[in-house]
């Protein structure tokens, strides 16, 4: 887990975790997420669906970048038990993967994930999608 | 695409596999690919056999992912290590002259053939969701090339130039 400092008066800092079995990817994406226009608390990072449950059961998360193919639990798995789950029903899903087929959408959407976005993707994309969260009212 | 003959690649399939590779270099790491026909990749294949005892950089990466779903397969992006750790450090927007662990290295290429495969299956079946294998990526021994032919068992098989370096990407 790292923690990015940067905070903005007024509002409620913003946790993410970021959830990819690629530690390239993990390092993108943390590093996109500190250009957003936005209050960052913390950012914490797991390899699988497993390890990123247990960072959810510990601390307070606003949003969640995941990946769907990853080995242990992977993103799908990970997005269902957070749906069963009352006290997680306000973080903000975010889907990040090489798996863009209509089927895999359906399923998202059906487990309550936000956005959808694409590998490959621009990082501009990801810095826009968090900006789009603090228009949402989930902070 | 597959192992499985009932699925034959066709041959937009098979120009979604360049159309792949380009989609990844340019939206993920903002580099033009050129296509390049075999002698012109044997031509840059020598090049970078004559950058051998300079470092790893005369050295070759395999990097494989497998994938499952509507059908199987596998697909094999082949690059210099060069190559792999200048993408690497783009797409992270390190320094150009930053040095990478080897885990770095070996991590980022299998993301780029995960991408690749990803992409070249979301072109090649809009509907259709595919598991796709974590990466494997192999330093391939000092003095090896890739022939700039396809294997009797590969169905897709397509060359191309990325910062001025080869590329092969294979699928079967």
């Amino acid at each position: 887990m790292q923690t990015n400092s940067s905070e903005t008066a007024g509002m409620t800092p913003l946790n993410v975790l970021i959830v990819d079995d690629s530690a390239t990817m993990r390092a993108l994406l943390y590093r996109v997420v500190g250009l957003a226009d936005l209050p960052i608390g913390a950012i914490y990072q797991a390899p699988n669906g497993a390890e990123a449950l247990k960072v959810l059961e510990t601390h307070s998360i606003q949003a969640v970048f995941t990946d769907v193919n990853m080995p242990v639990m992977n993103g799908m798995e990970l997005l269902r038990e957070m749906a069963a789950r009352d006290e997680w029903k306000d973080i903000l899903r975010v889907i990040i993967s090489t798996d863009g087929s209509r089927l895999r959408r359906e399923e998202a959407r059906e487990l309550k994930v936000s956005l959808y976005v694409e590998k490959p993707f621009r990082p501009e994309v990801v810095r826009d999608v968090l900006c789009q969260i603090a228009t949402v009212d989930v902070l | 695409m597959s192992s499985v003959k009932s699925l034959p690649l066709t041959s937009s399939d098979q120009e979604a596999l360049q159309s792949a590779v380009i989609e990844v270099c340019e939206n993920a790491y903002f580099v033009f690919v050129e296509p390049c026909d075999a002698p012109q990749f044997a031509t840059l294949v020598d090049q970078v056999r004559a950058e051998k005892g300079r470092g790893p950089s005369g050295r070759w990466l395999n990097a494989s992912v497998a994938f499952h779903g509507a059908s199987r397969g596998q697909v094999d992006v082949v690059l210099p290590e060069r190559l792999g750790t200048w993408l690497v450090v783009s797409l992270l927007g390190l320094p150009a002259d930053a040095t990478l662990k080897d885990n770095q290295l070996l991590d980022g290429v299998g993301e780029f053939a995960n991408m690749v495969c990803g992409a070249w299956l979301s072109k090649a079946n809009e509907t259709a969701s595919f598991t796709l294998d974590v990466p494997k990526v192999t330093r391939m021994p000092s003095g090896w090339a890739p022939g700039s032919t396809p294997q009797p068992d590969e169905e897709a098989y397509r060359t191309v130039v990325v910062n001025e370096m080869p590329l092969e990407v294979r699928a079967r």
